[in-house]
């Protein structure tokens, strides 16, 4: 007989339960899209950070100081600490290589130009080809890392061209001060070779750069004679903001007790991944740019309390808006619940009936909720960051707690009101 | 009884009445109104306060002297004031000289500057100690302090060695016998290559020095030590010409060319030129994890006591501002006259102009969906309200009402609740912002004046589609049918 009734009921009254079921459906993909929504979108604010370029350097450890001080030209002798080529692959073997996004290894040199003048010359790397041993393959290098670089004229210097080592890039100030142009060759000269370079690009990056002359890495330690060596890398990691943990730790890692370190070690913190470099890199220092990795940490935090906040805006809205809609249904059907009563049934049945009525209307609007919202966050996901929000499952228990509990909730005192009416009144239609 | 007075008793008494249920559709169009007025308020307003958050990235704007001009205070003072005062964060002035450490034989790159401004171009500065606030105190990069072993406390003699000025008119009028000279001229990689002379009785080079510790040790740097090199000077006259009075040092022509040139521009050294030496108390040690770490920084007032000079080389601005905005600036400091120009830190609003492009974009899509879905919510909701009043729209169609006096009157209460409503809505909406705003960025927001009306306005269009969808359905049905409870 129930079984019956509720039939009855959302097969009778279609468009009265389709009406809930579709209020449901919208307040559940609401929850279920901005759920989704801010969950994903830590990781991808912070990978929109990182076009401010690199927030870690690595330098070796005896001379890190002193070719940025002195403006010594050449500086060997004091300058005699590299890093080496072949490790940088270790980069994605530490334990947050995952978080790893780019890096770029530097050296360079002050090079005689045709004309008597000097210019530095920096070798790097541009789109690198990396196979590591892991199986894993990326593509490395300052096209990465500049993203605020503009191409005034020709092309990045590419490095899977035959004869890259061939070709430079050249600052926007330095082409109209010699009044270069692409295609152009220069003759370089440095300390331990010459080369005849041709510009395939002119590029303006709005600082010192613009006057520096980009080369391969490797014409660079051919030029100096420094091969497999590099001076500094530039990391660009994905980082958690730091804390109190964090920043004793910076201070000392060896000071924590081993339940911190862990807890430390095993975070994105940038001292974390600071330290984890500098045991996979022989003889480096790792330094976090705080430029980058603290205004990081600021706009990561306000961008996800922002939308913690908006969420819970659109989840208390879609809540009353539910609830508000199942009492107004319930009242509406007073009559038919007098009926119900008139005829004998009793308070706890007429109850029983009605809540299995909406909590099935809830669940099917749940269902299609569910996934509207996952197409919302798609669709978010998709327009602005170009890239897919992953479907976070402990979104569904929160969301189906939501709806089960703002349904009930706006269903059962409904239901309690209009059960003290009097049959007769309620029949009558009177109030 | 006027009509008019009939018709508002119907509503009031219908409101009055009915007050659960209508306290459910003015509650729904009051949660619709709160969450359009709210999110609205907040997108407007992201842009602006996120930009202010942006700022911790430090300067996207450099003062920087044309060709041939000069900066100083008075002129930044004339320039600063095409920043409207609100976008203007912070402005911190910078003037870089070279000061040597004498007992430690080093030299080591100083940037006098104004703390207080530092603090809000540059908020990620870390400083071990403290600023220096008082004069003759002075902030250690990092990198500086584990080179020399400096600490919070200790303090180091800076000396500055004037660069020996152009002078009025021909140097050679400076070249009399016994004149004491000193000249400098640009060496390799642009160091300064320095050279001071003692002239004899016959106005013949008696004595030479040279200071090319800007050079690299092994080519340039050796010009100052190589006893046959300097050795050919003596006895000479000036002019020189290099090539024939002089032989350049092998591996090192750039330098040799140099100390040529400086001797040819040097004048008589004067009193202005004499070096002074100044000790400083080291306060702080700054952290950075850039190049600022190799620098050592004093306050522009100890700057300007020691160089005796006013000047400086640039002037770091931040700016709160969008990119196009940023570039009016440029433009308007170019206009401004004062020899000055304005270069934007691509890396810094390049990178602001996406990554803000993209929060912008977030919040907008989201607040589109979230209006979206809760404007179809309040729909359905005053949907189930009106079709509830079926039977009465019933009995009064049997009773001779027509169908547009009806429809009148239901529009009015759709109106009356959806003013209601969205008065309400906007009022908590604005609450609701401002509590976003001040917990997420510490300030408060700006009330949007027009988001009144419009909220008011939607709610209240919202309210009467609504209301009007389903009495179309009523008053079309024959009256004997809704009465019976079909």
């Amino acid at each position: 007989m129930l079984f019956r009734m509720i039939r009855g009921v959302l097969f009778h009254q279609k468009s009265k339960m389709l009406l809930i079921a579709v209020t449901i459906a919208l307040g559940a993909s609401l929850a279920t899209g901005m759920l989704n929504v801010v969950m994903g979108v830590e990781e991808k604010v912070n990978k929109e950070l990182k076009n401010y370029g690199a927030n870690i350097t690595v330098k070796p450890k005896d001379a890190s100081l002193l070719s940025d001080i002195y403006d010594v030209g050449e500086g060997e002798a004091l300058n005699a600490a590299y890093l080496r080529e072949d490790e940088l692959g270790k980069l994605k073997t530490i334990f947050w290589a995952f978080n790893i996004v780019d890096f770029t290894p530097f050296l360079d040199t002050q090079a005689a130009l045709e004309d008597g003048t000097t210019a530095r010359v920096v070798g790097t790397w541009y789109n690198h080809h990396l196979a590591l041993p892991t199986g894993e393959e990326l593509d490395a290098g300052v096209q990465g890392m500049r993203s605020w670089w503009e191409i005034a004229d020709g092309r990045w210097l590419n490095e899977a061209d035959e004869g890259a080592d061939d070709e430079i890039m050249v600052g926007a100030t330095l082409a109209e001060e010699k009044h270069w142009t692409v295609g152009e060759k220069v003759k370089l000269t440095a300390s331990h070779g010459e080369k005849e370079a041709e510009i395939v690009g002119i590029f303006d990056g709005g600082g010192d750069e613009d006057g520096h002359i980009y080369a391969t890495l490797d014409a660079v330690q051919a030029l100096t004679d420094r091969e497999g060596k590099v001076a500094s890398i530039e990391v660009s990691a994905l980082t958690t903001p730091d804390n109190d943990l964090a920043r004793r730790a910076a201070r000392n890692p060896a000071a924590l007790t081993s339940r911190d370190y862990e807890t430390w070690y095993c975070t994105a913190y940038v001292s974390a991944i600071c330290y984890q470099i500098q045991e996979a890199i022989t003889g480096s220092v790792a330094n976090a740019v705080r430029q980058v990795a603290e205004s990081e940490g600021t706009i990561l935090d306000k961008t996800k309390l922002l939308m913690i906040l908006i969420t819970a805006l659109s989840l208390i809205g879609s809540a009353l808006g539910i609830s508000n809609l199942v009492t107004a249904s319930v009242m509406e059907r007073a009559q038919e619940i007098g009926l119900l009563k008139a005829i004998g049934a009793k308070d706890r049945s007429i109850t029983g009936v009605v809540m299995t009525e909406i909590l099935i209307t809830a669940l099917v609007g749940f269902a299609v909720g569910y996934f509207m919202g996952f197409g919302f966050a798609q669709l978010i996901g998709q327009s602005v960051f170009g890239s897919a929000i992953e479907m976070n499952t402990k979104v569904i228990p929160i969301v189906a707690a939501l709806i089960a509990l703002v349904t009930i909730a706006g269903s059962l005192p409904a239901i309690r009101m209009v059960l003290r009416l009097r049959p007769a009144e309620v029949l009558h239609g009177g109030h | 009884m006027t009509k008019r007075r009939m018709f508002l008793r119907m509503i009031t008494a219908s409101l009055l009445r009915r007050r659960s249920r209508m306290l459910i559709a003015l509650l729904s169009i009051g949660i619709g109104a709160t969450i359009l007025a709210g999110m609205v308020t907040i997108y407007y307003d992201v842009p602006r306060q996120m930009r202010a958050q942006m700022r911790s990235y430090g300067a996207n704007m450099l003062l920087l002297p044309e060709d041939g001009e000069t900066l100083d205070s008075e002129k930044l003072a004339r320039v600063l004031e095409q920043f409207p005062e609100d976008a203007l964060v912070g402005a911190a002035p910078y003037r870089y000289v070279r000061l040597d450490m004498t007992s430690r034989q080093q030299s080591f790159t100083t940037a006098g500057t104004d703390f207080e401004q530092v603090l809000k171009t540059s908020p990620y500065f870390s400083v071990e100690g403290r600023y220096p606030e008082a004069t003759r105190e002075v902030l250690v990069g990092k990198e500086i302090a584990e080179l020399i072993g400096v600490r919070e406390g200790s303090s180091m003699e800076l000396t500055w060695q004037p660069a020996v000025t152009a002078g009025e008119g021909d140097p050679a009028a400076d070249w009399v016998p016994n004149a004491q000279l000193a000249g400098s001229a640009e060496g390799f990689s642009g160091g300064a290559v320095t050279v001071t002379a003692t002239l004899d009785g016959e106005g013949k080079i008696a004595e030479i020095q040279v200071d090319a510790s800007t050079q690299t040790p092994e080519y340039g740097g050796r010009t100052q030590e190589d006893k046959p090199f300097l050795k050919q000077f003596t006895g000479k006259t000036l002019p020189l010409t290099m090539g024939e009075d002089v032989d350049a040092l092998t591996g090192a022509t750039v330098t040799s060319t140099a100390i040529v040139d400086a001797l040819n521009h040097s004048r008589a050294v004067t009193a202005a030129s004499q070096p002074r030496t100044v000790r400083y108390e080291v306060v702080g040690i700054l952290v950075t994890g850039g190049e600022e770490e190799g620098y050592v920084f004093m306050s522009n007032a100890d700057m300007r006591a020691l160089t005796g000079e006013d000047k400086l080389d640039v002037t770091e601005l931040s700016v709160s501002a969008d990119e196009e905005q940023l570039n009016a600036y440029v433009e308007a400091v170019a206009n401004s006259g004062e020899g000055v120009t304005a270069r934007l830190v691509k890396r810094v609003t390049k990178s602001e102009t996406a990554v803000l492009g993209k929060l912008q974009a977030l919040v907008f899509l989201v607040t589109v969906v979230v209006l979206l879905l809760t404007m179809i919510c309040v729909s359905t909701t005053m949907m189930a309200v009106v079709s509830e009043r079926r039977r009465e729209i019933g009995l009064r169609k049997a009773l001779g009402a027509s169908d547009n006096s009806i429809r009148a009157e239901f529009l009015g209460e759709g109106l009356f609740l959806g003013l209601l409503g969205g008065v309400m809505g906007a009022a908590l909406g604005f609450v609701f912002a401002q509590v976003v705003s001040v917990n997420v960025f510490g300030s408060s927001i700006t009330f949007q004046p027009l988001l009144l009306p419009v909220t008011v306005i939607v709610s209240m269009v919202i309210a009467a589609v609504s209301c009007l969808m389903p009495i179309k359905r009523a008053v079309s049905i024959d009256p004997a049918l809704v009465l019976k409870g079909e």
